[in-house]
Order: C-alpha cells, then sequence, then structure tokens
C-alpha cells in the first residue's frame, strides 16, 4: 500500500518559501482571482473567511474571531496570573461564555502545585462568571467540550493542548496554543493565524479484522514524518472517512499533531453529524453545507490511501515517525501496556480492545502492568453500562477515572528507567514517560494483543476470521 | 548594527517540547524559575541549565519545539539569556508561542546540515547579526544566512510580544 497520485506543488520542495514571506496564494490558479483573492477555497479557507470577517488567502496573516478560548489545569493557571498581569485582577473577560476550563492534568491532583493552579481557575472562573468549567471528575477537555455541545463545524477554538486540533474530527478549527494567545483572546476575542495551505488525503477501502484507523494514521506519519504535514491544514476524504465512527475520526485527527500539522478537518455526515447535532442543540446540516471546499479549491498535494491491505502497525521508540508492520517487532517484551488518551480512549476504542480480550482468554498476563483509561466520565459509564469496566478489572487490568494519564509523567504510570512501554498514546519522544524508558505506540486491539501476551502481538492471532 | 555573540549549544533535528522542557515540571507557573528544567531530558545536554551563561544561542535543526503547546519551553531559555533561537525551522506552536513572547526566532537554511556536517559544534563562538540575519561561526568560519519573517510577526516581535502589539495598536484605534 503506497500513497499514491502525490501531486506535489511548490510545498515538498521548499515548505519554508510560502511560510516565511507574506505573498498572495500561489497555488490558485490566476484566472480564479479577484483583486488578489483567491474564490476557489478549500474547508480552512472558508473558515478563517468566516471567522476574518472577509475572504482570505493563502499565506496572509489574519485576525479571527474566537468562538471558544479553553484551557487546562496545565497552561491554565499560567493563562489566568498573565491576563491578570497585564490587565490588573479586576479585569473582565471579553466574553465569559467563550471560556472554558478543563482539568486533566492531575485529575484529581496529587501534588500542592497543581492543586493551586486548580484552584487559581476555580477562584477565576467564579469571579468572571464563567460556567465551561468542567473539575477533576470529566476528562480529558476537549472531548468533554466536544460531549458537552460547545464545538460548532467552523468554530474556531484555542486551547492550552496542542491535541487540540483533533476536534477538526467535527470540522471545526482548533488548535493548541501556548497561555499568551489565551491571555490575549481574554481581552480582544480575537487570535492571528497565518492561512495554511490544504493537502488532501483521501482514503478508500475497508479495514480487515484486527486493523483500524489507527493503523492508518501511523501508517502516514510513517510515510510523511514529524514534519510532513507542517503548517498545513489537512482535509480527509473518500468513502472510507464518510464511514467512519466519530472515534475513527478523532483518532485519525489527533495524530496530525505529530506530523506537525495545522488542522485535520473532516465535515461531518450521517451519524456523526446527527450526534453533533443533538449535542449542540441545533440542525447542523447547513452549517456544514457552507463549509464544503469548492469543487476546484487548490490543493497544495494530494494522497491516497486504500486501507483494505493495510496491517498492524506500531510506532517504535523513540519517535512517532519511527514506524514499523507489528509483525517486524512481534515478540518484543513490554513491562506495562496503557490504553486511553485523547487518540484512543473513546468507547469504541475500549470496546475494540474488549473484544480482543475476550477472544484471547479473559485475562492479560499476569507479569504485565495494564492500565486502561477512559477518555471521559460519559465514555467510563458506558463502560460500567456494557460490563467491559468488570472485565477489564476481572482480568487483571487497571482500570481508572478519565484523565490524560501518561501522557503526562506526573500522572499514574511512570515507567522507571530500562522498562518498556506500550500504549495507545499520541507521543513516544526520548522519556516522555519516565527517563530512561521507552514506549511502542499502537491501536487498543494491538495493544491488549500485546497485554495478553506480555510482548508485542498482532491482535489478528487471536481475532476469529482475521488470518 | 546589531551583532550578538555567544557560544553555541547545538541541538539536532525534531527535538520535541518534553526535551527542552519536561512535562514533569508543567504545573511551575513563574517563567523566572523555568530555566533550571531546561533541556534536563536532552539525553548529552544535561550540563545545559547548569552550565548556560546569558548570551549564548540554541541552534537546532528541522522542526525544532515540535509537540506540546506548553510556553514553558519559550520561557525556560528566553529567562535564561538565551537571545535568540536560531533553527532550520520551528514546529508552528513553538514558533507562535516565540512570536507572542517577543522571542526572536531565526530560520537558518541549511542550519540542520552544517549541524550534522559538523561546521556549527557545541561550544563554538557565533556572530549573529540580527538585522541582517547573518550567522557567522568564528570558529570553524562556516556563514549561514537567515531568513526575514512575515511582516505580523515582526510587528507583533517589535512590540515585544502580543499584549504590547495590542496597546499599541488599541493606541492606533485599530484591532
Amino acid at each position: 500500500m503506497q500513497p499514491r497520485n502525490i501531486l506535489v506543488l511548490f510545498w515538498a520542495a521548499d515548505p519554508w518559501y510560502s511560510y516565511r514571506v507574506n505573498r498572495s496564494d500561489t497555488t490558485c490558479d490566476p484566472r480564479k482571482r479577484k483583486g488578489g483573492i483567491c474564490l476557489e477555497q478549500t474547508v480552512i479557507m472558508k473558515i478563517l473567511s468566516h471567522a476574518a470577517g472577509r475572504p482570505v488567502s493563502v499565506g496572509e496573516r489574519v485576525w479571527c474571531g474566537v468562538d471558544l478560548a479553553s484551557a487546562r489545569d496545565f497552561g491554565g493557571a499560567n493563562c489566568v496570573l498573565q491576563f491578570q498581569k497585564e490587565m490588573g485582577t479586576d479585569a473582565k473577560v471579553w466574553d465569559p461564555e467563550k471560556v472554558a476550563f478543563t482539568f486533566d492534568l492531575q485529575a484529581p491532583s496529587h501534588s500542592e502545585k497543581v492543586s493551586n493552579n486548580q484552584k487559581i481557575i476555580r477562584e477565576f472562573a467564579r469571579a468572571q462568571g464563567i460556567r465551561h468549567l468542567f473539575d477533576i471528575n470529566h476528562g480529558i477537555g476537549q472531548l468533554v467540550m466536544l460531549e458537552a455541545g460547545l464545538i460548532r463545524p467552523g468554530g474556531v477554538v484555542l486551547g492550552t493542548d496542542s491535541h487540540m486540533n483533533l476536534l477538526g474530527a467535527v470540522g471545526a478549527f482548533a488548535t493548541g496554543v501556548g497561555n499568551s494567545d489565551v491571555a490575549a483572546a481574554y481581552v480582544s476575542g480575537k487570535a492571528w493565524f497565518r492561512v495554511p495551505e490544504t493537502m488532501r488525503i483521501t482514503v478508500s477501502g475497508t479495514f480487515r479484522p484486527g486493523v483500524c484507523m489507527r493503523d492508518l494514521i501511523t501508517r502516514i506519519i510513517g510515510d510523511l514524518g514529524s514534519g510532513g504535514m507542517d503548517y498545513l491544514a489537512v482535509e480527509f476524504t473518500g468513502e472510507t472517512i464518510e464511514r467512519a465512527s466519530l472515534a475513527e475520526r478523532i483518532t485519525l485527527c489527533s495524530l496530525v499533531t505529530e506530523m506537525s500539522g495545522k488542522i485535520p478537518l473532516i465535515l461531518p455526515n450521517g451519524e456523526v453529524l446527527s450526534w453533533l447535532s443533538a449535542r449542540v442543540g441545533e440542525d447542523l446540516t447547513a452549517c456544514v453545507a457552507a463549509l464544503r471546499p469548492d469543487d476546484d479549491a487548490a490543493y497544495c498535494a494530494e494522497l491516497h490511501y486504500d486501507v483494505g491491505t493495510l496491517e498492524p502497525m506500531v510506532s517504535c521508540p523513540d519517535s512517532p515517525e519511527n514506524v514499523r508492520p507489528v509483525s517486524e517487532v512481534a515478540g518484543t517484551h513490554v513491562d506495562q501496556v496503557h490504553i486511553g488518551s485523547c487518540s484512543n480512549g473513546r468507547f469504541e476504542d475500549l470496546k475494540a480492545a474488549y473484544d480482543v480480550l475476550v477472544a484471547g482468554g479473559g485475562r492479560v498476563d499476569p507479569g504485565t502492568r495494564v492500565i486502561i483509561t477512559p477518555s471521559t466520565s460519559e465514555v467510563q459509564l458506558e463502560c460500567v453500562r456494557w460490563g467491559l469496566a468488570q472485565a477489564f478489572l476481572e482480568a487483571g487490568i487497571v482500570f481508572t477515572n478519565p484523565t490524560c494519564a501518561l501522557c503526562t509523567a506526573e500522572h499514574y504510570g511512570t515507567l522507571p528507567s530500562g522498562d518498556v512501554g506500550a500504549a495507545t498514546n499520541s507521543r513516544n519522544f526520548i522519556g516522555k514517560v519516565g527517563k530512561g524508558s521507552h514506549t511502542y505506540l499502537m491501536s487498543p486491539m494491538t495493544a491488549m494483543a500485546t497485554a495478553i501476551r506480555g510482548e508485542i502481538t498482532d491482535p489478528r492471532e487471536f481475532l476469529p476470521g482475521a488470518r | 548594527m546589531n551583532i550578538k555573540t555567544g557560544r553555541a549549544w547545538v541541538f539536532g533535528d525534531n527535538v520535541d517540547t518534553d526535551l527542552i522542557y519536561h512535562n514533569k515540571y508543567l504545573a511551575e507557573t513563574d517563567p523566572a524559575q523555568m530555566p533550571q528544567y531546561a533541556f534536563e531530558y536532552y539525553p548529552g545536554m544535561e550540563r545545559f541549565a547548569t552550565e548556560v551563561q546569558p548570551g549564548d544561542f540554541v541552534v537546532a535543526g528541522k522542526n525544532f519545539g515540535c509537540g506540546s503547546s506548553r510556553e514553558h519551553a519559550i520561557y525556560c531559555l528566553k529567562y535564561a539569556g538565551v537571545p535568540c533561537i536560531l533553527a532550520e525551522t520551528c514546529s508552528r506552536i513553538y514558533y507562535r508561542n516565540a512570536v507572542n513572547n517577543g522571542y526572536p526566532v531565526l530560520f537558518v537554511k541549511g542550519l540542520s546540515a552544517a549541524i550534522r556536517d559538523g561546521s556549527v559544534r557545541t561550544g563554538d563562538r557565533l556572530e549573529v547579526d540580527l538585522d541582517n540575519g547573518v550567522i557567522r561561526d568564528a570558529d570553524t568560519g562556516a556563514v549561514l544566512r537567515g531568513d526575514a519573517v512575515g511582516d505580523l510577526e515582526h510587528d507583533i516581535m517589535a512590540a515585544g510580544g502580543l499584549f504590547g502589539y495590542m496597546r499599541n495598536s488599541a493606541k492606533k484605534g485599530e484591532a
């Protein structure tokens, strides 16, 4: 399965040229321009045009209205303190309905420092009349806000989390930022952006049993590398995407960050659109239709993947781009397995792991520490309701409350030096989960198969009909 | 002429924010406390935090600062007295955070290769002409050129950061 039809224009030859210099859109057919503005727009151009209040061109810098400025317990206190330092302790945020806080770094907190940071945020929210504070009992921020109906297609969302952009799974322009951008938005309700070029990835085919969206995006990271989507918007399209569940779309979008992409975008359809409309409390059909890319919009690169022959993939230590098929590393001993994170902590992810567990006899290897972390309390409750929680506990697994878990080293599950982890997390940078440790990244199915054996294992060895 | 001289601390490609400033210390809210943790997790660079001198440069290859959105990874260098970052390219959130703090990042074509072939090494004396974007390694004689940033980024940096820029704009009755 090689990527085909790679029509790389100026972008691949020199990604920086168009970035550093304020230039008009070099990818747009001059005949389709009017007054320097490209009339044929990709999804991100439509979103930014709307947010900026005027048509935008690729490469220009624009100030956009912010629909939601969120921060976590990591970064949140920094936002509050910076806002108060710059504007005074009596200053008011521009719109308390458009400010949100989520506690997912340490939930519940186990250090005085984080406890104090959380308190700073709670007091600020109270004083400012900010209703959207999701305390320690909710889970991973962007997914909690999605479930709470705060995210709309085309919305501009800031957050102190580099995986904020997974909300592109419902067509929102959500982006990770530092505390300065959030604190400045508290004042002006605006943020600056460079209008990015757009890459389009078309996906066709049906996954074979034991293979899933995580394997596809891992494969793409291996093909394109850590900087392979630098500064780009990426539209995912094609029959496989149109059929994909919300959980699958989230997995796909969450890992675009590992290629330095700016925003992945999938326009909601079918069940995802119905689900989102119900959450937001409004029919979003017209909202989505307005974001559809123009027929001859310009893409800086187009890739096509067919998933029909895809195999389970892993990212080997110590980088997400160090990708190999599971078959090449099968048998590698692991000390700990973690299933969860914003990438693969939805109910469907845990259900896929559960199915492998059941098929593999219902017990994990007694010498392997196995931790499962649902991404939100809603997912946790579903796991209880459908019997997954009980099965995990009976299997010898630690089944926790929802948090970012191992993606933050000061949480539980920190690995000692020399240990090897297997995880569905998004990153395996050197020492991220503990100095001197190393982690393999994989799908929930592969992670559970690995938990059963205590060594990296192809899930198709357990799944009936997979071979 | 705005020429700065200092020693180089040289890093490779794809240096992620956990290597620059590990997530173990994210609860820190005082930027002045952040330099003590800089590069603690970067194998072979553990001494950076104790040995870095004000005026030293951080020099890196492609995609510097990939990974997390933490602004700590800017503060830990800025407050250590590192005058600017020289990198072939920076990851986008890291670049934004630098701009928003008025912290100069110079994009230097060919720097990744220069690091790999040893024409810029840790400990070398560098002369950096920030106005003209010229970098000279006084020990190896290598000369590299940086690129200009976009107009808006330039204006934000010149105003000392995002809040300074907003104040200037408010005075002019814009934005």
